[in-house]
């Protein structure tokens, strides 16, 4: 073994860093090396040193002050985490009981206005688009049960409570539907349909009901 | 909630992400010793082992999922983040050291005056614990963690290899040059006074 040889690995003699035929090279170093002797006695007093050092500063630890602050810490972020999450929750939960009021308010109107509707008495009048024509004979006004369909609501016509209106029977020709608004087909311009008109307390029609046997044959 | 002293790291990192003030507790506990010691005798002042030890900490609490379990334990894991603020620390303050600073730092690290020890005894050994001391801070930062943890702290190159992610040839040849260099600044040190004596006389 070289001086150099035992200076990288040599100083650790005796420690499990290394194998049998190692120890005993360096310990024939030794023997037979003043200088590689007297470094090696330089590195046990030092070591021993250290060893010292380590051991004297073994037990130091954090001041407890450092975990107070941590513990502050981790509860202030842990707090705000858990505050904006249920903040998150209760603003969602609000947006769905929100929606929820809304929908069955409006299903109760609804289903309100359409038992109303379904009570109110239905009269029949014949009317006719052809020009010179009279207006409905309200005098020919007839009772008819109230048909299944649902009323359609007439371009620029606002919905009203339903105890202000009336549902009308009429015969028309199907071109004096334009005449509400309504769009109409050529073709079957002169036919002869009966609609449902729901008729406002100022006289004006509001919606329009196509009677199941003109329903069939379709607009 | 109850901690089993046996549960393990990254189970209690888990259950203090969610907000479990006594695994981050026993986490703390666990681990602040080693973090400080090594802190401590890195950079040889206690006040800047608080600040590292807390800075490690606080990493924990804020972005605990910057430690993953696939990547080695979370001993080692904090031994990294440590490792960069004791850097970092290093980098910032000024490289000559004042044996003062250090005798705040580890005031409990002087010998204790026994019954056996007289007063000469006592103030020899203080003395080369300083020199160790300041030796082992002026030691360039690469040498000087290899040779705190495998001579002050007793690791085996394993450890340390894993403790500073890097191969255990590494460590051997950091810790040769680490002592060829403690020992050449100590034999130094002790030299100049033996000059100012004989200088004296």
């Amino acid at each position: 073994m070289t001086c150099e040889e035992f200076a990288t690995a040599g100083l650790d003699l005796g420690s499990a860093a290394h194998e049998l035929p190692f120890e005993k090279a360096a310990r024939e170093h030794l023997r037979e090396c003043a200088h590689c002797a007297a470094l090696q006695e330089n590195w046990l007093r030092l070591r021993e040193d250290l060893r010292a050092l380590g051991a004297a500063t073994a037990g130091a630890e954090t001041p407890g002050r450092v975990e107070m602050r941590l513990r502050q810490e981790f509860l202030t972020k842990h707090r705000t985490m858990k505050f904006e999450r249920s903040g998150m929750i209760l603003g969602w939960s609000l947006a769905a009981a929100a929606t929820l009021a809304l929908a069955v308010t409006g299903a109760n109107w609804y289903a309100q206005r359409n038992a109303k509707i379904a009570k109110a008495p239905t009269k029949v009048a014949k009317t006719s688009p052809e020009p010179g024509a009279s207006a409905p004979d309200h005098g020919a006004v007839l009772l008819a049960s109230n048909g299944s369909g649902d009323f359609a609501l007439l371009p620029d016509s606002m919905p009203m409570p339903s105890e202000d209106t009336t549902v009308v029977r009429v015969e028309m020709q199907r071109a004096a539907l334009g005449a509400l608004g309504l769009t109409v087909n050529e073709e079957h311009a002169g036919d002869w349909i009966q609609v449902d008109l729901l008729v406002g307390d100022d006289g004006l029609p509001q919606a329009v009901r196509l009677s199941q046997a003109s329903g069939e044959s379709g607009n | 909630m109850q901690i089993e002293s046996h549960e393990r790291d990254d189970l209690l990192l888990r259950r203090s992400a969610k907000g479990d003030d006594s695994a981050f507790a026993e986490l703390y506990r666990r681990h602040q010793g080693v973090l400080f010691r090594f802190a401590v005798r890195m950079t040889g002042s206690s006040w800047a082992a608080e600040e590292i030890v807390q800075d490690v900490f606080m990493t924990l609490v804020r972005e605990p999922k910057k430690y993953d379990p696939s990547r080695g334990t979370l001993g080692a894991f904090l031994y990294g983040v440590a490792r960069n603020r004791i850097m970092k620390h290093l980098e910032r303050t000024p490289r000559d050291f004042s044996l003062d600073e250090a005798s705040e730092a580890g005031r409990e690290g002087h010998p204790q005056l026994r019954e056996h020890m007289t007063p000469a005894r006592w103030a020899e050994l203080r003395e080369r614990r300083e020199q160790v001391r300041a030796a082992v801070l002026e030691l360039p930062p690469e040498f000087r963690e290899t040779v705190v943890l495998c001579e002050l702290e007793e690791m085996s190159y394993d450890q340390a290899a894993c403790a500073l992610d890097c191969p255990i040839g590494t460590i051997r040849s950091r810790l040769h040059r680490g002592r060829a260099l403690l020992l050449a600044k100590l034999e130094m040190l002790r030299e100049v006074p033996k000059r100012a004596n004989a200088s004296r006389g």
